[in-house]
């Protein structure tokens, strides 16, 4: 055991080492609001910055005007506070700091909901809009999941934010390209499966003729949601709160998805999964999403889970965060609740495997042991044959084969279907059960040079199982180490968990080594009940 | 799908898949190699008997054989940057040396046990059971062959990675079934005869043990 908790000791320095890398949040000062709300209203005029380059969001119509989704949300937000407006075209690289100066009073721009730039200004939570990363790929692509991009040449467009983030997540092998055109014409010309791209972007590019019949097979990752931005004095100001009901109101009635379908973007998952939260009731009737009756804050279940402070949770939600502000340790399968249920789900199937499959292989083993000692020349020669062939096919192929290949005859001949887990368990169990089998042979063989009259048969299986148990203890190990192969077929075991989990929030450093503590556990503690059993076995054997 | 179809099918995609297997075999010799290097010096350690290098090298042996090889290839592929900036030149860290890393920590745990006890042998001048050790290692390179498919999890372009390539080129209900067992046919070819092979020698090998003790 003391080399257990070596290991573990080592594993959790490497994990301090790894995630000391992470920057912890500073807390923004909190300023006394001088409220810019009296100010628009007495000069009866909001003024907000929207793009002018951003089609359809904020762009300009055939008489110069700015127009777009973006422009509409400011003049709905004029009309709701009884100001007039006056629209501004700002860019991404000055909108901030037309903000601070005092030149706008707000930004709806385009922009994305980030730590940093909370640092410098107020973004109102919560956002109208959500961008993400997705890609377009030729048609026929066969594209189901993101995991089936690993280790694919992927297109990228330089300085996209998720290009890095995406590629470490998903393992992409990403080339990328200067500007738009360049990745078109790489994408175009088969260099590469597919073009990673912002999903509110990639309308401009399905507009284009080349490009007509490709597809986005892919759902879209990274989302970032868009905020309205305020400056940073106006944190908790009248103002802000105002913007922030006025946004809720438009998530609960459903404005934005009907503003969404006006200007005719692809409708978003963001607008529908927010309306939902926005318009879900708790068992008593309430809303879900009302504010505190003390801190005026929306609880913690309707704000940017990407964002949440320790401060803003408690319990062990609360725990995780604080981890996270202080050392950069992303461990969200202890602040975030639906991180929790997944990956303890894949632990307790990945205990469930690893126990049929430690069955499953002593069984064939047992039991194809028995049928060639049965005293049937031919039926001996068969399972000698069959081990062998079992014992030189990768298990890998066998689970895809038996998953895939025969899986799919038998559903298109008889319409039945198998589980997952189930087809791993039987294929890892045939394959380690030809290893036992060979084991045992060997022992049998050994016994009876001792004693000619010896014959395996069920009362006799004992003796040969101690003769043979280091190396079917051996085997039943590696099967034990091997049951996170089953990911490969979608079953929601612990490296499934763990890969998710990575997906959805880039934690690979963490997350990889908690999947690796955990399974070594495991595997350590199938090794010391073996051991056990080892003692108990062999203090039987002496009596 | 006719029968000669199938035929005709496999054998255009022969080459391509055929070159897959030759990856697994490169991403299987480099482990072994990798493997047989570590593994070989820890035996050396623990041979030079009691002493902290002995006791850690043991420490070291016992924490390869409880290291899951699939979990650690995930663990490698997403923990190794993909480049390294060495004084400013950039430097590739190809997908396929992560895998066979990832597959030598178990040939590390297979050779500082099975070298010791052949070290030992040595020792004790009873060189055809030291001599043993030739037809185990080449056992395991086997078992290591049949783990490099899982590099397909990773991206490696190897044997099983190329049948999904052809299975999304080609189309087709049954395909699946028969690009898998055609793969499944390479890695019986290559394995079943040098198992048998490795079988006989040792066979040849315990009858001289046999012949020298009596």
């Amino acid at each position: 055991m003391a080399r257990g908790r070596l290991f573990l000791a080592s594993c959790l320095l490497a994990l301090i080492a790894l995630g000391a890398g992470g920057n912890a949040l500073a807390t923004a000062s909190q300023r006394p609001a001088a409220d810019r709300l009296d100010l628009i209203e007495k000069r009866g005029l909001l003024i907000a910055g929207v793009k002018s380059d951003y089609p359809p969001f904020g762009m300009r119509d055939a008489e110069g005007r700015l127009i777009g989704f973006e422009a509409d949300l400011a003049a709905e937000l004029a009309r709701r506070l009884g100001v007039r407006l006056q629209l501004v075209a700002v860019t991404s690289t000055n909108r901030l700091q037309k903000l601070e100066e005092g030149a706008i009073d707000v930004v709806v721009a385009t922009l994305g909901d980030t730590a940093q730039r909370r640092q410098i200004a107020t973004l109102v939570e919560p956002g109208y809009y959500a961008s993400g990363a997705t890609v377009v790929a030729p048609p026929n692509s066969h594209l189901s999941t993101w995991a089936d991009l690993r280790g694919k040449k992927v297109c990228a467009t330089q300085g996209a934010y998720f290009n890095r983030p995406m590629a470490q997540r998903f393992l992409l092998e990403l080339q990328v390209f200067n500007g738009t055109r360049d990745t078109r014409l790489a994408l175009r010309d088969g260099r590469c499966v597919a073009w990673l791209y912002d999903d509110t972007g990639i309308l401009g590019i399905l507009a284009d003729a080349e490009l007509a019949n490709y597809e986005t097979p892919l759902p879209s990752m990274m989302i970032s949601p868009w905020a309205i931005a305020l400056a940073a004095s106006e944190r908790g100001s009248r103002l802000e709160h105002a913007i922030s009901d006025t946004v809720a109101d438009w998530h609960r009635s459903g404005w934005l998805i009907a503003s969404e379908r006006h200007w005719a973007i692809k409708p978003s998952q963001f607008l529908v999964d927010m309306r939902e939260l926005w318009t879900r009731q708790q068992p008593d009737g309430r809303p879900l999403c009302a504010r505190d009756a003390g801190t005026k804050q929306w609880p913690a279940a309707c704000r940017n889970k990407q964002l949440l402070s320790s401060a803003d949770v408690d319990g062990i939600q609360r725990l995780g965060l604080m981890l996270k502000e202080q050392s950069g340790f992303d461990l969200s399968i202890i602040h975030d609740a639906y991180d929790r249920k997944l990956f303890l789900h894949g632990l307790w199937m990945t205990l469930q495997l690893m126990l049929a499959c430690i069955t499953g292989s002593l069984t064939v083993g047992c039991l194809g042991a028995l049928a060639a000692e049965a005293g049937l020349p031919l039926l001996r020669g068969l399972v000698r044959f069959s081990a062998a062939l079992g014992r030189m096919t990768p298990p890998l192929l066998l689970i895809y084969l038996v998953f895939f290949g025969i899986g799919h005859v038998v559903v298109s001949r008889f319409g039945w279907t198998f589980d997952g887990a189930a087809i791993a368990i039987v294929c890892l169990s045939v394959y380690t059960g030809c290893a036992i089998v060979a084991a045992l042979l060997d022992a049998v063989a050994v016994l009876k040079g001792q004693q000619a009259s010896f014959r395996l048969g069920w009362r006799t299986l004992a003796a040969a199982l101690r003769l043979a148990y280091t190396p079917v203890v051996a085997s039943l190990i590696n099967v034990v180490k091997a049951t996170g192969m089953a990911s490969v077929i979608a079953v929601p075991e612990l490296v499934s968990a763990a890969t998710a989990i990575v997906a959805e929030r880039g934690n690979a450093a963490v997350m990889m080594n908690v999947l690796m503590i955990s399974y070594f556990l495991l595997v350590l503690a199938v090794v010391q009940f073996f051991n056990y059993l080892e003692r108990r076995v062999l203090q039987h054997g002496r009596h | 799908m006719a029968g000669t179809e199938v035929l005709s099918m496999l054998w255009t995609w022969t080459p391509f898949l055929a070159g897959g297997f030759a990856w697994n075999i490169l991403i299987s010799l480099v482990a072994m190699l990798i493997g047989t290097v570590f593994g070989a010096l820890l035996a050396r350690l623990r041979l030079s008997g009691r002493g902290p290098l002995a006791h850690a090298s043991l420490l070291l042996t016992e924490l390869t054989r409880n290291i899951p090889t699939f979990v650690f290839l995930f663990y490698l592929a997403f923990l190794i940057p993909t480049e390294f900036a060495v004084a400013g030149q950039l430097y590739a860290f190809p997908v396929w040396l992560k895998a066979s890393l990832a597959l030598s920590v178990a040939v590390i745990g297979f050779v500082s046990d099975n070298l010791l006890v052949a070290l030992r042998h040595r020792q004790s001048h009873n060189h055809a059971a030291a001599l043993l050790f030739i037809p185990s290692w080449t056992t395991y390179l086997l078992i290591i062959i049949m783990a490099s498919s899982t590099a397909s999890v990773i991206g490696v372009g190897e044997i099983v990675s190329r049948c999904n390539v052809v299975i999304a080129a080609v189309g087709g209900d049954e395909t699946m079934l028969w690009v898998y067992t055609y793969a499944i046919g390479y890695f019986l070819l290559f394995c079943l005869p040098l198992n048998a092979a490795m079988g006989y020698t040792r066979k040849r090998l315990l009858a001289r043990i046999h012949a020298a003790a009596s």
